[in-house]
């Protein structure tokens, strides 16, 4: 039973990866969405003055960026299945509903942290250049955005199924998420602000936020999936 | 007429009348509780307070905000005990056994204030014995909103999501209240609308937690979907709430604690007599909202079958 | 459990689907013999979409029960699912893959054994081989529905369910579907939802008409009266939903 399910699940998030690389729908929109917001925030911090030390911020900046690309890219990734009814074939065949769950929230991650992968770099290109950083910390916030990006991908994923069927289907989504996710922004954010700036005080904090970011994660994970044969089914 | 129909009314009228009657009583028995003191300068312009309390004062410009009050004062390492009788940018003059002393500014290095009963009644503390009663009740029915959507995943029985929607409801009024006598209290005591502080955040968050539940259900067309995405939503904002709660606390915060036993008799009992009548009010609108809604639903039934 | 004869392909007890007072099915009792066709009729609303999904295992009845091949829709769902097929009015299928990979998806979701060999099998006997490489976004509506009905054949299901199968359907998209039905009729049961009464009545064997989630009528093809059966029909379209 478990093999077929390993089955089931490789295969459902196979046909995600072959579909994402044919199209690079999700891929694509969130990337640009993301360069957009850097120009966005160019604007916004255009009028900081000489003292404004943007490493204080973009933690933050970053995160933003993150959790407003993932709703695009979750809601985008729901709409696949439900366009044809593709996820009612689903349901009919032989698969319990939690496999067709993680393969969802799998794919969904994969996708998220190739876009962040790529945002960093471009914000530290555009907003970080000459500033003082610490390399050795700085390594730590792949932690942060995996960790992080779980936690996204798993109730964002649930919700998504939600919000693609009603009406408004974005409005829905961000109303639900962002409220909801707000315990793990807040924790993400302090992780990856902390290994910004990079002193030894600053270590501590790292780690309150990384187990805070991890707690949430195992609460509202195995809360999302107990709920999700309920919703996906209805 | 319904029993429990009947039973919200009896509420209703004995909860309005705790009500009014803690309404009185914090005017004209109770004393301002003796909660927290805030801190910052900003903060110490709005300061307008009776009772005993101590503050600690850093710097002397601050005890403009202090004349009339008895104050110790440490400068240049020797201690004065004595009455604010002036207070400028450049120094204080105290009123003690010895005459009158003034200390430079300069010499300053830090003042105990406590605090007597010259100063003007602090009104705005007094929302006290109502903002906490209903923010504590809004948790009270979250917690029933969850619970009966426990209920309805786990029995698909439309009473139940009924009784969640309602429970969601009341929930969202209790919040209001919460929020609107909290934004109050805010100006009065900081002398700010809002402040992003923890249990305001907090709070913020879980309003927009109940809104989304009301967005979600509006969005959704079939009435059984509707019911268990709203359920499932009900119970992960519920789980989502406390986590919140407990995260925003590593924001430093200012918002006040009633420390325990700090509540004079008068005092506890005009808060346990709000309490009360406000759970009771709670109750009677639950139950009242609740007979609307059962009643709505015969008619629909009766119209389905008049059609038949 | 697939060795024993089955008496019975459905079995349908006291099915009731209510959500409050509305009820979707209310109380519908039935039989059907294996090997038969089954079409429902009934106006909007009247609860065959329900009735399907509940035979599908897709939604859960509130009372009564229903059994698929002898399997309970509740407790044997799993088991069912491996032994049904749905060909729905919509495909069912991902437009960004291509035909081929569309069935080695579902055949890998079904277990199916050589999968190679039933993809390429299906897709020659839906005349489809020659687009195998093509992705089903650029299918017409006809291709689309031989390829869904390829994606329900898969796995060898015993009962297929259609779900107004024709609709949308030019005449020579129907005319292949009438071909490939007519091919598989005698070793599967089916269970065809249809507002198209004359197609509906010529590929039967039993009719079900269903008006505010109750049986008005089920009869088996040779007790059917055409004249009754279009005014019985007729009457309940009147009805409206339940």
């Amino acid at each position: 039973m478990a093999s077929a399910s390993m089955r089931q699940f490789k295969a459902m998030l196979r046909k995600d990866v072959v579909m994402e690389l044919r199209t690079k729908e999700m891929l694509m929109s969130m990337g640009l969405y993301s360069l957009l917001t850097m120009v966005v925030y160019f604007v916004a911090l255009s009028q900081a003055g000489a003292g404004f030390d943007p490493r204080d911020i973009a933690a933050g900046l970053l995160w933003l960026a993150f959790i407003f690309t993932s709703m695009l890219g979750l809601n985008r990734s729901l709409v696949h299945e439900k366009d044809q009814g593709c996820l009612e074939a689903l349901l009919l065949s032989p698969v319990d509903r939690p496999v067709i769950y993680f393969a969802k929230v799998t794919g969904n991650l994969l996708f998220l942290l190739i876009v962040e992968a790529l945002t960093i770099p471009v914000f530290a290109f555009l907003f970080l250049q000459g500033e003082t950083i610490d390399l050795r910390t700085m390594a730590l916030i792949p932690l942060v955005l995996v960790a992080g990006s779980i936690g996204i991908a798993g109730v964002g994923t649930l919700l998504a199924t939600m919000s693609v069927n009603t009406s408004g289907k974005d409005f829905v989504l961000a109303m639900l998420f962002i409220p909801l996710i707000y315990p793990l922004l807040l924790g993400a954010v302090m992780a990856t602000g902390a290994a910004i700036v990079g002193t030894p005080e600053a270590l501590g904090v790292f780690w309150t936020g990384m187990a805070w970011v991890i707690g949430y994660d195992v609460i509202m994970l195995l809360a999302s999936y107990g709920l999700y044969e309920f919703i996906v089914g209805a | 007429m319904k029993s429990s129909v009947i039973r919200a009314l009896i509420a209703l009228v004995v909860g309005g009348a705790l009500t009014l009657a803690a309404f009185l009583g914090a005017f004209f028995w109770a004393g301002v509780p003796d909660f927290g003191f805030v801190r910052t300068a900003q903060q110490t312009d709005s300061v307008r307070y009776q009772g005993p309390f101590v503050q600690d004062v850093d710097e002397a410009r601050y005890l403009r905000n202090f004349v009339g009050y008895e104050a110790d004062i440490t400068a240049d390492g020797t201690l004065t005990e004595g009455r604010i009788t002036e207070a400028s940018e450049d120094g204080v003059t105290l009123e003690t056994d010895a005459g009158d002393v003034t200390i430079a500014a300069a010499d300053f290095d830090s003042a105990q204030v406590h605090g007597s009963t010259y100063g003007r009644p602090d009104w705005g503390q007094k929302i006290f014995y109502f903002h906490v009663p209903v923010a504590e009740i809004s948790f009270i029915v979250f917690g029933f909103a969850a619970f009966y959507s426990i209920r309805f995943i786990m029995t698909r029985r439309r009473e139940y999501d009924t009784k969640a929607r309602v429970s969601m409801e009341v929930t969202l009024l209790f919040v209001m209240f919460t929020m609107a006598t909290g934004i109050l209290w805010t100006r009065a005591a900081w002398g700010v609308w809002w402040m992003w502080e923890p249990r305001l955040t907090t709070y913020f968050i879980m309003t927009l937690l109940v809104i989304g539940y009301f967005v979600l259900r509006n969005a959704v067309e079939d009435e059984e979907r509707r019911a268990l995405y709203a359920a499932a939503f009900g119970i992960l904002a519920f789980i989502d709430a406390p986590i919140s709660f407990f995260i925003t606390r590593l924001i430093p915060s200012n918002h006040p604690v009633i420390e325990r036993g700090g509540l004079e008799p008068p005092m506890l009992a005009t808060f346990i007599i709000a309490q009360i009548g406000m759970i009771l009010l709670g109750y009677a609108i639950y139950q009242l909202r609740m007979g609307e809604v059962l009643l709505r639903d015969r008619i629909e039934h009766a119209k389905t079958l008049l059609e038949r | 459990m697939g060795d024993e004869p089955q008496t019975t392909a459905l079995e349908v007890r006291e099915l009731t689907r209510a959500f409050g007072v509305r009820r979707a099915l209310d109380g519908v009792s039935f039989e059907l013999p294996p090997y038969a066709f089954l079409s429902i009729f009934g106006p909007n609303g009247a609860g065959k979409t329900t009735l399907v999904k509940v035979l599908t295992t897709l939604l859960n009845p509130t009372s009564g029960n229903a059994k698929v091949l002898g399997l309970d829709v509740v407790a044997d769902a799993v088991e069912m699912r491996k032994r049904i097929g749905l060909i729905s009015h919509n495909p069912l299928l991902y437009p960004d893959l291509t035909a081929e990979e569309n069935l080695r998806f579902f055949s890998e979701m079904y277990d199916v054994p050589d999968a190679r060999g039933r993809v390429a099998e299906l897709l020659e006997a839906v005349e489809l081989d020659h687009r195998r490489l093509d992705l089903t976004r650029t299918f017409s509506r006809g291709m689309l529905q031989r390829l869904s009905i390829a994606r329900a054949l898969l796995h060898r299901p015993e009962v297929i369910f259609l779900d107004e199968p024709y609709s949308g359907l030019d005449p020579h998209a129907m005319d292949i579907l009438d071909g490939l039905i007519a091919q598989i009729r005698h070793e599967h049961t089916f269970v065809m939802i249809s507002h198209d009464l004359d197609k509906g009545l010529e590929l039967c064997s039993h009719a079900l008409i269903l008006a505010r989630g109750r049986i008005v009528m089920y009869e088996p093809r040779e007790a059917i009266d055409d004249a009754a059966f279009r005014e019985t029909y007729r009457s309940t379209v009147g009805m409206g939903v339940a």
